[in-house]
């Protein structure tokens, strides 16, 4: 924690000479951004009024003085400030491991696995006096760079490609050699379908262990084998089954808090034995190109509706394309027959349950609002502000429908291809 | 000559006829056997043709008049004839009878024919178009063969090539109306519908003021017993017979909201298509309005062959029965009583409960009655949510009460329960001993019923009677005519009979009562929808009115309005299994609704109102009746006179 | 039809459900959607055959509820399902596997986790275990089945599909993304039977051990926010609870607007990276 400052008055002098040619740079250097405020030499708070606002829509400079535009501007350097502050922790000579098989989905280490390795964590720092280490092992190519912070302290990648896409039993094999060589004390994985459900249930049959699955909770408990009980869920969400933890769980997300204060070492680690080549029977051919246009809506987690506001539906169904979302309609939207029946949202026709639900032109009859009731958050854009889906939503446009949509997939066009630039 | 062509003409067509007979009545006969009063029937024949079915022909003056003339003339003809030309009993006054009948029955068919120049669309043509020249051949060959008889002309008047040609007029005739009657001409409704009249399923639907709507329940206990019909041959004779009696005069057609709507369905078709499967062929000689979208000619069945084809096409396909609202409009415009709602529903079941294919929603409405004992799925503990502030009586904690309140599944609905608070409130206000069954309601069946699934309709029904066994009340109420009809007119069957009343009825008899009273109606010119299950199934077409009328409301009655009523679109699972026309159901009421000028469609159904409401850019509100009595409410002079009674204690306190 | 597909003999493992809300006894999701899959698979190479398989106490209600099953078979000549009958409590698996191993399918679908019991969704793959075939879990359809391979889409997140490539025999199970189960009627189900054959029980002692209770209704987590600054730490305590009304913009330009749903709809994370 080296917290000396260092100033640079001539850089401090060029950053308050507006006229420097090196004004700009100077002033972006000495916040770590584009920092409005900053300790001047005489320990007086210097302002500067051109970093702050943002230029609005008519092209005129506006300045929100709620300090919600400026939180955001500062967040990245406080965020950054917060990761160094967390504290490092090395475990030379660990007690036991805990094995985590993370997910990975798109390579990165999900919410879900760093609520398992938050779970992780707890069962590995139990006992201060003898913590355990936490092992992740890893599976195919990731782009994650943050397994320390995520509370790793030993990382075992396997990287080869026989364990890329669908490889259960090539996994499995690997995991077996993990198991003769380190014998983790705990197996976490996460219960998600894909990701450790599937893999988690062949390691425990394979070890000959009754893994506990659908885990939400766990508490110590100094009678059970392993010294922890948990909670998990059963018979399709319905029952809660408390049993002592086995040596196999699979958690659900959420299960413990991920971990932010600390900085793990997430070393690699590597097998002295190879792994025996498992003779596959299955084969992956790879993943097959889904329109997610023909998602079923019960399924969808982000949906685009339409409805009588709509008038180009050619847009409508490009909005939906850009944005990945799945194709919905009110009742007379499908009545006019621009969309088709088993697309249609309501009490009449399917109940939805999606993460978003935007309603582009839809006023909101009652039997459309039942059917998004477990919606979680409803973005609206109508021309009437005074409709009822717009008392609705979390988050209403009053306007065309058409044009709002429009400048979205725009915006969403221009953003993908500013991240292609940048990468 | 004529003397003996004439008696060999008369006796060799009534063989003919009589052959025919049997034939025809075999067809029938394939059907399952059906126990009816074959003597107690045909004796009631005369009074249920000449009182019953009139009634329902006498709606149009011209062609009841026209049939009159025609169909009198012809059997007071036809009988004479035999007495006159073929026994020869020419003594007297029957030859001059004769010629009186057979000049009635042309003058009958002048109209006919007159009818038949520019037919309206409803109208089969085809055979039916040569029907008023046979009538006239009749007639006139039958009249002029009497002229001799009576004296009025020589006997020997004329060449004998020209009573030959008298004779093959009179044989066309005869030919036409006597042995088509049973070989398959369009006299064939005389005959069939005369037997049909006389062995009508529904007996108890004829005499004045009488009706029977009710669906006839299945046989689950026994498991031999077909559930529902697969092939023309598994309606009951007496059905095959109803169909048979068909005119195809297309009144249904005109009333018929689905084939207004163009979904593939006209009841006419449908009856004419199960009379091909009775005989067995193609429906190719059709002559009417198709069902639309589906051309003529495609379609064929056989009386043991599937009436709908798994895959391929039969008899009838699949969407046409489950386009019907079951709204009886056809059913009530039908002068030979022909039963179409009841016929669909038998193909409907065999659908559901053997092949299980209802459309589109109805298997999840279906799972969800028979999981959660109501269609939308809602957990049954949810069915009083919407009337936590209301305190409501509960009929478990009360036992006895006079009016138990009968909710209906529009307690999940959020529109309907604005209709049942407003009814709350009027209960209420006239102090009504009222009390609900809460959690212990269940959806009544009407819905399971309608889309053939007769299993989860019987236990629902045998569940509900069974809660209802345990508390005492003198009526039910209910604002739900689905559920009025379905607990009124069907639970008895099953062993639950109660007097059951809907709202709007209980409203207008506590009206009269002096127990309610109402501020002057001051919105604008109102009209009023009936809803089906209301109205044609029961009759009520004066409550609501009376009820409308004491609001200070002057009705502005729509064309189609009371036994006519146009459907909403919303009855017999028609929303649910949803099959596509040109134009939806209630869109065509409201433009109705928009015809009248009103601009407030009272209704009084939860059906009706999501339907009506479900109209984009309609011009009229829709409000239940409830919810305008509820509105316009006022204290009552006794209650006013209780309330200050109470006065000086709320003085006291405060 | 290529002449090479040939019919394939399937095993579906059906289980008594529970709905979700009232909890009755009904035929179970995924299993109904396993038997949807292998209907559609009868129906598209002739003669393959499909045996209906259930172990568990024979009851009135489970009667119904496996009844539920055999009404979906109404035109298939499918009518009966084999009902390995235990006593209340029983561990299903080694009674299943013990079947399975006397007369193996080439193909057993199950689905992913039962409605009822413990429902930890270890039955596939105990008995893919037991029996040492491959298991894909996730089935989303099975495209064709070729001397002895089947070629298989399993679902992913978001609807997307993965093809593989499976020697049979093997075990599958599937979940929500399989077709959804068709209309069970009564007729069928009533006529069907059910072949009940005891079978030695093995008590499941273990499951029997541990509390179970309704499941209690999972917390929500908070949004927590350790931040450096008192002043976020105060606005995120001090912010209005979620819920109530939402914002409404009214009268700003499509590209404020667009720019405000954007930001929503990055932050749900649901549009695609």
């Amino acid at each position: 924690m080296d917290e000396i400052r260092r100033r640079d008055p001539r850089r401090e002098w060029v950053a308050r000479n507006r006229l420097h040619p090196e004004h700009a740079r100077a002033l972006a250097e000495q916040g770590g951004g584009a920092t409005s405020e900053w300790l001047g030499p005489q320990g007086v708070m210097r302002k500067n009024p051109h970093a702050i606002g943002f230029m609005g829509p008519n092209g005129v400079k506006r300045i929100d003085r709620s300090g919600a535009q400026q939180g955001g501007r500062v967040s990245g350097a406080a965020h950054q400030a917060a990761l160094d502050r967390r504290r490092i922790v090395t475990i030379e000579a660990p007690a036991f491991l805990v094995a985590v098989v993370p997910e990975l989905s798109g390579g990165r280490l999900s919410s879900h696995d760093k609520d398992l390795l938050g779970l992780a964590r707890r069962l590995a720092d139990a006992d201060p006096d003898h913590p355990g280490a936490v092992l992740a092992v890893v599976f195919g190519e990731h782009k994650e760079d943050s397994f320390g912070e995520a509370g790793i302290d030993r990382v075992l990648h396997f990287g080869d490609e026989a364990y890329a896409g669908f490889a259960p039993e090539a996994r499995l094999a690997a995991l077996m050699a993990v198991e003769r060589e380190l014998a983790p004390r705990h197996w976490l994985l996460p219960d998600s379908p894909l990701g450790g459900a599937d893999l988690g249930r062949r390691l425990a049959l394979r070890l000959g262990e009754r893994p506990a699955t659908g885990v939400w909770q766990v508490e110590g408990d100094g009678e059970a084998a392993l010294g922890w009980r948990c909670t998990a869920r059963g018979a399709a969400e319905s029952l809660d089954i408390q049993r002592p933890l086995p040596r196999v769980a699979l958690a659900l997300s959420e299960c413990a808090e991920p971990v932010d204060e600390t900085r793990h070492a997430a070393e690699p680690l590597s097998l002295m034995a190879a792994v025996p080549r498992a003779l596959s029977r299955i084969e992956d051919l790879g993943q097959v190109a889904v329109d997610p246009a023909g998602v079923a809506l019960a399924e969808a987690e982000f949906i685009l509706s339409g409805g009588n506001g709509v008038k180009d539906w050619d847009a409508f169904h490009h909005a939906a394309k850009v944005l990945g979302a799945t194709e919905g309609a009110s009742r007379v939207a499908v009545d006019d027959g621009f969309m088709a029946r088993d697309r249609q949202v309501g009490a009449t026709g399917t109940w939805v349950t999606a993460r978003v639900y935007l309603a582009a032109g839809i006023s909101g009859a009652i039997q459309h609002l039942q059917g998004i009731q477990s919606c979680d958050k409803v973005v609206a854009i109508n021309m009437d502000p005074g409709c009822d889906m717009i008392k609705r939503a979390d988050l209403a446009v009053i306007g065309d429908a058409g044009e709002i949509l429009s400048a979205l997939v725009a915006k969403v066009e221009q953003q993908r291809g500013g991240q292609r630039d940048a990468a | 000559m004529l003397e003996t062509l004439l008696p060999i003409l008369i006796f060799a067509a009534l063989g003919l006829a009589v052959i025919g007979a049997w034939r025809r009545i075999r067809l029938w006969r394939q059907g399952r056997p059906s126990v009816v009063p074959l003597f107690k029937g045909l004796a009631a024949l005369p009074r249920r043709y000449l009182v019953d079915l009139h009634h329902v022909v006498g709606r149009d003056k011209v062609i009841s008049n026209t049939h009159v003339a025609t169909a009198g003339g012809f059997v007071a003809a036809a009988v004479l004839m035999i007495l006159v030309h073929g026994l020869d009993l020419a003594q007297g006054i029957l030859g001059w009878l004769l010629l009186a009948a057979s000049a009635c029955m042309f003058v009958g068919s002048l109209f006919v024919a007159r009818r038949r120049r520019h037919p309206p669309a409803r109208l089969s043509r085809g055979p039916w178009m040569r029907l008023p020249k046979s009538l006239m051949a009749f007639s006139l060959g039958v009249f002029l063969i009497t002229l001799p008889t009576v004296g009025l002309l020589p006997s020997d008047a004329g060449h004998w090539l020209l009573a030959l040609l008298l004779a093959a007029v009179v044989a066309w005739g005869l030919a036409e109306m006597v042995v088509g009657m049973t070989w398959g001409g369009p006299m064939k409704h005389a005959f069939a519908g005369a037997l049909h009249l006389a062995f009508h399923r529904r007996a108890e639907r004829f005499g004045e003021g009488n009706r029977s709507t009710g669906l006839k329940a299945l046989d689950l206990e026994n498991e031999a017993a077909p559930l529902g019909v697969e092939k023309p041959a598994d309606f009951t004779w007496n059905q095959l017979l109803g169909f048979d009696a068909c005119v195809q005069c297309g009144r249904c057609e005109a009333v018929c909201p689905a084939f207004a709507a163009g979904q593939p369905l006209n009841p006419k078709k449908l009856i004419q298509d199960m009379v091909v499967g009775l005989a067995g062929g193609s429906d190719a000689a059709y002559a009417g309005s198709p069902y639309p979208g589906k051309p003529v000619g495609e379609h064929h069945g056989s009386p043991h062959g599937p009436i709908v084809g798994r895959g391929g096409k039969a008899l009838v396909d699949a969407d046409t029965l489950w386009s019907c609202t079951t709204c009886r409009a056809c059913v009530e415009e039908c002068p030979m009583m022909i039963e179409h709602v009841d016929a669909i529903v038998d193909m409907r079941r065999f659908l559901t409960l053997e092949r299980g294919e209802t459309p589109n929603k109805a298997p999840e409405v279906l799972d969800n009655l028979i999981a959660t004992d109501n269609p939308g799925g809602f957990a049954p503990g949810s069915r009083m949510n919407w009337a936590a502030d209301l305190n409501l009586p509960l009929m478990s904690d009360l036992q006895q009460v006079d009016v138990l309140l009968w909710l209906g599944d529009g307690a999940f609905d959020m529109r309907n329960q604005r209709t049942l608070r407003a009814l709350v409130k009027v209960l209420r206000a006239a102090e009504v001993d009222f009390a609900v069954l809460g959690h212990e309601e269940r959806d009544s069946g009407d819905v399971a019923r309608r889309l053939g699934d007769e299993a989860t309709f019987q236990s629902l029904a045998k569940r509900n009677i069974a809660t209802l066994d345990k508390y005492r009340f003198q009526q039910i109420v209910t604002c739900d005519p689905h559920s009025f009809h379905v607990l009124g007119n069907e639970y008895g069957e099953l062993g639950g009979v109660y007097d059951v009343r809907h709202h709007s009825t209980y409203i207008a008899e506590l009206h009269d009562a002096g127990r309610l009273a109402f501020s002057p109606w001051k919105g604008g010119s109102v009209t009023y929808h009936d809803p089906c299950y209301l109205g044609r199934y029961n009759g009520e077409y004066e409550a609501p009115r009376r009820v409308l009328e004491a609001l200070g409301i002057e009705l502005n009655e729509m064309q189609r309005s009371g036994f006519r009523s146009r459907c909403c679109g919303g009855g017999g699972g028609a929303p649910i299994t949803d099959i596509p026309g040109e134009r939806r159901i209630p869109d065509m009421r409201m433009d109705d609704v928009k015809e009248s000028g009103a601009a407030l469609v009272a209704v009084g159904c939860p059906q009706c109102t999501a339907m009506l409401e479900g109209v984009v850019d309609a011009t009229a509100e829709v409000r239940d009746i409830a919810e305008l009595v509820a509105d316009a409410l006022v204290v009552r002079p006794a209650a006013q006179a209780a309330s200050l009674s109470r006065q000086p204690q709320l003085e006291e306190v405060s | 039809m290529r002449p090479e597909e040939q019919g394939v003999e399937v095993v579906v493992l059906v289980s008594v459900g529970r709905h979700p809300i009232t909890g009755r006894a009904r035929r179970a999701d995924q299993d109904a959607r396993g038997l949807e899959l292998a209907l559609g698979l009868e129906a598209r190479l002739p003669g393959s055959r499909i045996g209906l398989l259930h172990a568990g106490p024979h009851r009135e209600e489970s009667e119904s509820a496996l009844r539920g099953y055999l009404g979906m078979t109404a035109g298939t000549g499918l009518d009966s399902l084999t009902l390995l009958e235990q006593a209340e409590g029983a561990d299903a698996i080694p009674a299943l596997a013990e079947h399975l191993a006397a007369a193996p399918p080439q193909l057993v679908i199950t689905g992913a986790r039962a409605e009822r019991g413990e429902g930890s969704g270890l039955l596939p793959y105990a008995l893919a275990e037991h029996l040492g075939w491959p298991l894909v879990n996730g089935l989303a359809a099975v495209e064709k089945v070729e001397n002895g391979v089947a070629t298989l889409l399993q679902a992913l997140p978001r609807g997307q599909r993965r093809r593989l490539k499976v020697r049979l025999p093997a075990i599958v199970s599937v979940d929500a993304a399989a077709p959804a189960a068709r209309q069970s009627a009564f007729g069928p189900a009533r006529r069907a039977e059910l072949e009940a054959t005891p079978v030695a029980a093995e008590l499941d002692l273990e499951l029997a051990e541990w509390p179970m209770v309704p499941a209690r209704k999972r917390p929500k987590r908070l949004k927590i926010v350790k931040s450096a600054s008192a002043r976020d730490r105060f606005k995120a305590a001090a912010a209005k609870a979620e819920g109530g009304s939402g914002q409404v913009l009214e009268g700003v330009s499509s590209e404020q607007a667009a720019e405000a749903i954007f930001k929503l709809l990055r932050e749900e994370g649901v549009l695609p990276r």
